[in-house]
Order: structure tokens, then sequence, then C-alpha cells
């Protein structure tokens, strides 16, 4: 909740007074939306997964038997590790085929208006339509299996080699990679336009090859995008759960659909297991984004940025 | 004065009347439970719960939504017909009863208690009917109290009853209705499968599929579909030769160490197929997650098996295209063909408990029945031999057909459903085991996943 209005503050005046009043009306909802509903649902879930569930006739806290139980198992480290594959993976391959479109996408150039549209499209298409296209197209009963059984490559479409559900992830890297790819582009684009064309110009100038641009330029130009953009698609990618779980490789599954499975199973006690999990994935991906940021606030203070 | 002291005698008049107005509000309003504790003392008649039912006016009825069958079947058939009595229906399709039980469970939790909920009516069974009971969340003892309740058989010295009493080994304590008879039925494809090939063992089956290894799988456990071909397994693996019957005992009585001696040849048997199920000779063995992706497979002929319950899913299978043109039911595995049935339940707090009384009843009578095994291939739910000639001759004409056996076939090789509290042990046994390849003796595992269970 935000604190009330005090007297004591260093604007007077009705006028900014009333200023305060509306920024704090505006933020409220804010607010309200953050600690009640976010705020809530992570306190409930850190008291389950220490044993607290009484309407299920469960009370232990604190006990820690189910992170225990979680961290001691070999399967929790290898769910951990496919979950921060495919995430790492797919925002690495977003990353690299982005920034070179969104240089292009900045040139002007004859089709430059239907490139830009073209790029949007997968914007505009949920994930899950993402996931039923790959299942439609590459599945072990999709349309290039059946079609290869029917002009005789294979006998039967069983014998189509597995592209989705293994443990490479294919399937769930070309999801992500697909619906994400516009939207790192179109926010590395937006820093790059920002930017303008000065600097670029200036070391043509100055005799720079186009690889020396790239690298000592335009780069660290659009290196705030590049944090940005992939802080987002990663966070995004490690608690995903329908990719992962209609084109994920089964046992061992990521952690968001390990604690599905805990959630879905008939017996209320796995409940608790399951927002260990839940709780377990969030401490990670904190970790690591606050790392993430950690390391890029290093990078600029070298350059003299911040 | 005297103007004042009229003033303040109108004043006293009319707090009194609005205090009077409100009390009995408050009781009206405070019927929440009345009308469940006198229904359930029986001193309430049909008509009274009719007239109760009339002015609530609404069922919410939630049900597992993926039959395009049943969804018609209810939005055609029930819904107009459950108006004609003053009730109108609202199916609310869901993908997973569980969901709707933790709706449930989060409501009593909150507070929100008799006729303050939200559900009215749920299609259950199982595990979801016990963690419902468990819960205290169930509305009380109404199965036997319906007129419709005579197409029903309740007497415990006839076995046949245990069907309407027992609910995976779990007393229903009338707290649920018979919906549907079940019986897990398996089709196979017989444009790969010839009749003399086709398996009616599970010895015949390993030799089918060492022959043409990946055309089998199961949906993966603790789906119920997983755990009902796990218990089939365990069931024709009893060492004791006694098949099911051990399995109805409680995991109390039946003991850690007499479950794993039991289950033992059973998994050793789910072992040694798996290299020989879907994906399996390449290495990784595929597990389908719903009946849905099994049936894809089987129509993609991926595998030539598909195994649900379903004593019907044939039939639908074949007019809805889920199946494959030339797919026939068979009879496997002989004599263990699991059969079960599945319930109406009234949550605690059911905000229209009336009006679900009145469309459990409806749901339960021979015309309803019969109409819903005609159009949406559901099995009917009451008793047969309960009924009038003319009222079985309905049902018999009513049914859809069956392809390449016979009803009396399907009868003969019936097999009870597993208790519940088995069934947890056995699907985290089969976790262990086949999923996470634990290799440690079954007694072990069975010690320790039963002792996780309990805590």
């Amino acid at each position: 909740m935000p604190k009330p209005y005090k007297a004591h503050t260093a604007i007077t005046g009705p006028l900014a007074r009333r200023q305060t009043l509306r920024d704090l009306a505006q933020v409220l909802p804010l607010f309200v939306v953050l600690f009640f509903l976010f705020g809530g649902a992570v306190v409930l879930a850190v008291l389950q997964s220490f044993g607290y569930a009484p309407w299920f006739g469960i009370n232990e806290f604190p006990s820690t038997h189910y992170y225990e139980r979680l961290w001691l198992s070999a399967d929790f480290w290898l769910s951990l590790g496919y979950t921060l594959y495919y995430a790492i993976a797919a925002t690495l391959i977003g990353l690299v085929i982005s920034i070179p479109l969104s240089i292009a996408l900045c040139a002007r150039f004859k089709a430059s208006r239907i490139f830009s549209a073209l790029i949007r499209l997968p914007l505009m298409v949920p994930y899950s339509v993402g996931i039923a296209l790959a299942l439609v197209m590459l599945g072990n009963g999709g349309l290039l299996s059946r079609f290869s059984a029917f002009i005789g490559w294979i006998d039967d479409p069983a014998q189509f080699p597995l592209i989705l559900r293994t443990h490479w992830g294919w399937g769930i890297i070309a999801v992500y990679v697909w619906k994400q790819v516009p939207f790192m582009t179109l926010a590395l684009a937006a820093v790059l336009v920002r930017k303008g064309d000065d600097t670029h110009e200036a070391a043509l100038v100055l005799g720079a090859t186009s690889s020396q641009i790239f690298w000592r330029v335009t780069l660290p130009q659009i290196m705030p995008g590049i944090v940005s953009a992939s802080l987002i698609c990663f966070a995004f990618n490690i608690g995903a759960f329908e990719a992962p779980f209609i084109l994920g490789g089964g046992y061992p599954d990521t952690l968001p659909v390990l604690a599905w499975r805990y959630f879905q199973d008939a017996n209320y006690a796995f409940q608790l297991q399951g927002m260990a999990v839940v709780v377990s994935l969030a401490l990670v991906s904190g970790l690591i984004l606050s790392l993430y940021l950690l390391a890029y606030r290093r990078y600029e203070r070298a350059r003299g940025r911040v | 004065m005297r103007k004042a002291s009229l003033r303040s005698s109108q004043m006293l008049l009319a707090s009194a009347l609005v205090f009077a107005n409100m009390s009995s509000a408050l009781l009206a309003e405070s019927a929440p439970g009345v009308f469940r504790s006198e229904f359930l003392k029986g001193n309430l008649g049909w008509a009274d719960v009719t007239a109760k039912a009339r002015t609530e006016g609404n069922v919410n009825f939630y049900y597992w939504g993926g039959s395009d069958l049943i969804n018609l079947w209810v939005d055609q058939v029930a819904v107009p017909e459950l108006a004609a009595e003053g009730i109108k229906l609202n199916p609310v399709r869901i993908t997973a009863t569980k969901d709707t039980v933790d709706v449930v469970i989060a409501q009593l939790a909150a507070g929100r208690g008799e006729e303050q909920g939200s559900v009215d009516l749920v299609w259950v069974n199982g595990e979801n009917f016990f963690s419902l009971q468990q819960q205290n969340a169930l509305w009380g003892a109404f199965a036997n109290r319906l007129p419709n309740s005579v197409n029903f058989e309740w007497d415990e010295a006839d076995a046949r009853s245990l069907l309407n009493l027992r609910d995976f080994g779990v007393a229903t304590e009338f707290q649920e209705m018979p919906f549907s008879g079940e019986q897990y039925v398996c089709s196979v494809n017989r444009a790969y499968v010839s009749t003399d090939q086709t398996p009616a063992t599970f010895a015949e089956l390993k030799t089918y599929l060492e022959a043409n290894p990946g055309k089998f799988t199961y949906v993966k456990p603790p789906h119920y579909l997983g755990n009902t071909f796990v218990q089939s397994v365990l069931y024709a693996h009893n060492p004791d030769g006694t098949g099911a019957e051990p399995y109805q005992k409680t995991f109390e009585d039946l003991g850690s160490a007499e479950l794993a001696r039991l289950i033992e040849p059973g998994f050793d048997y789910l072992k040694s197929i798996e290299p020989l199920l879907l994906g399996g000779p390449s290495g990784q063995t595929r597990y389908p997650e719903s009946s849905g992706e099994l049936d894809n497979m089987f129509l993609n002929s991926q595998v030539h098996f598909n195994c649900k319950f379903g004593v019907f899913a044939n039939h639908t299978g074949l007019i809805t295209g889920a199946y494959p043109e030339q797919a026939e039911e068979m009879i496997f595995p002989r004599g263990n063909m699991i059969k079960n049935k599945n319930y109406l339940a009234i949550p605690l707090n059911s905000p229209n408990p009336a009006a679900a009384l009145v469309a459990i009843n409806y749901f339960s009578s021979v015309d309803s029945q019969a109409s819903r095994l005609k159009t949406a291939g559901m099995p009917v739910g009451l008793d047969v031999w309960r009924l009038n000639q003319s009222d079985k001759d309905l049902i018999e004409a009513s049914a859809p057909p069956h392809y390449g056996i016979t009803q009396q076939e399907l009868d003969d090789n019936t097999a009870p459903d597993t208790n519940a509290s088995l069934v947890d042990v056995i699907e985290a046994t089969w976790l262990a085991v086949i999923e996470r390849k634990e290799d440690k003796p079954i007694a072990d595992i069975v010690a320790q996943v039963s002792g996780e269970l309990n805590n």
C-alpha cells in the first residue's frame, strides 16, 4: 500500500499537493495489483512450500522437507538444466537473428515496408497457435510426415525422424525464436533509430571497416536494447509452460511442467511440493536476472555511461 | 409536545417494522443449510424439492467437455428438457475435473460455505471423489432419496450393487449418483492387425510387439487411463492368480510388503515391454499425455491399438472420424477389462442444491439415459435389471453397435477397479520404476513412495 500523503514535503502549495495526489491516484491501481494479487500470491506460495496448507488439512509450518526432497533429488537438477537450456538457447539464437534484422530494418530499401510488416506477423499470433503450427507441420502425425509416407519416402508416418518431443527441444526453441525474434527486432530497431546515423557516418568518414563499425559502434549503442529485450524473453522462457509441455521430450520435464504435474495430482499433499518447485524456479530466475543486470551495470560503468 | 410524541411513536413503529422486515429477510437469507439439513433428515417431499428448485432456477453443471458428442447431447437434449421442468442448466465444460475440485475446496477454505459456492453439480469419480470426501466438501447422502433412485441397485446383499456403493473402493455413502458405467476397452486397426494376430493376453501382446516393435503405447500415469492399463497388467500378473481380489483392500489393510510382492511380476512385465512400445526401438519410449493424443497416434497408424474407457468408443470414434476406418474392438486383456462407474456429486457449497437434485434425478431417468446412449454413445449408469420390460427394450434399442465383439463378451470379461489408496501408491511406483528407472528392489520403492504419500 502506498503511504498516506504527508504534509511535510519539499513542494508546498495547493497546486503541487494536487499534483502529488494525482500521481498517487495514478499509481494506486498498479500498487493494488502488485501488492495484493501478486504479493499475496507470492506469500501464499512461500507459506505453502514450507508446509502451510490448513485448508487441505496440512499444517507442518515451518517445515523444509519439501525443499529437501526436491533439492536432494537428481531429477530436480536435470529439470533445472533443461529449463535453463531451452530458455538460454532460445534467447541467444533469437538475439543472433534479431541484431542483423534490426539493422536491416533501419536501412531504407525497396521492399523495406513489406519487410517490416512481415517481421511483425508472428507478434500477432499467440504462442499456442505457434505450438499448434509446429505440431501440425513437424509432428510424427503432422503434414511433413504424412506427406513423406504418402510419396513413399517412408513406410508409415511413425518412421519420420523425431523433431519434436526430444530433449534437444528443437520444437520448443523454434517456437520461442519464431515468436520472439520480431519482438527483439522491434526493440533493437527502436534503439537504433533513436541513435541516428551520425556516429555511423563519422566512423565511415574516419575509415572504419563495416565489421569495425558493427563491433565498435553499433553493438555498444544497442546494448541497452539487447539487455532489455533478452531479459524479457529469458524471463518469459524460463517460466513458460505450454511449449515444453506439448513439444518437450517428457521426463525429466522442465520445472514449470514438473510443478504442473504436482498440481494436477489428485493427492493434495503434492500441491505443496509443487509450490516448492515454483518458489525454487522464481529464486533461480531472480538470481540469474539480477546477476545479468549487475554484469550489464558493470559494463556500462566501464564504458563510463552510468 | 404531542406532535413530538406522535412523531416518536411513528418512528418507533417504523423502526419496529424495519426490524421485523429485516429479521424475516434474515431468516430467508440464513436459509443456507436449512434446506440441506431438512432434506437429509427426510423432512421434505419431492414436491418441496421441485418447488425450491424452480425458485433457484439455475444449476451450474461442471463436467469434462472433451467429447463433442456428449456436449451436443447436453446442449440439445438435457438443457431443453430441464428447461421444461423450470430449471436452466448451465453447462460449464472443463478439461480436468481436478480443477473444479480445487475451486470447491478453495472456496470452502475462503469461508464460502453452504449455498455460497459456484458449483452445483460435478461429474466425478475415483480420486477426485475421494478428495472431495476427504475434505468434507460433499453435500450429503441424497442418491437413494430421489424418485429415480429406483433405477439403481442399492441392496448390499446383491454383489452387483458394489458399482453404485463403491467408487474405486471408496464407499460412496450415497453422496454421488451413478451417471454412466464404463469399461476399459481396446480397439485394434484391422488394416494392420488380422484377427488371428490380435492379442488377448499380455503375453500375446508382447509376442505381437516383438514382431511389430513400437506399435503400442498407453497413456502416461498418473492419468487415470494409464493407471487403469497398469492395474489390468497387475491383475493379470498377480502371483497368487487371484486377479483383482487383493487390490480391493486399502493400503493399510494390505501393507507395503504384501503390495510389493503382488505387483512385482506386473512391473517386470511393464519394464520388459518398454523398449517395444512406441518410440522404444529408437531409444525413447513415448507415452501420450491424454486420450486425445493417443487417438491421434492411432488414427495416424503410429500405433495399432488404442485403449480407453469407452464401451462405445469405437463406434463414436468411427462416426466422428477420430478412429481409423477399420478400427474394431477386441477382448483384451481377457478376464481383466476393468469396469467402473462415474457419478454426479453435489459440492457442500452448491448455491442451488434443490435444482442440482432435480437435475440429477433427470439425468438418472430411463429416457434421459436412453437418449444419451443413443446420441452420445455413453453407456447407461442405471442398472438394467431394475427396469421393467419396456424400459429394458428401450435401452437395448438405443445401444450403438459393437464392432467385432459382442456386449456379452464384454460383460464376461469384467474386472473391478483398484482401491483408491492403492492407486496412489501404484502410480508413484510406476513413476519411480518406469519413468525415473530407479534401480532398487520394488519393495524398497513401494515403502519409499508410500512414506512420501503419507506425510
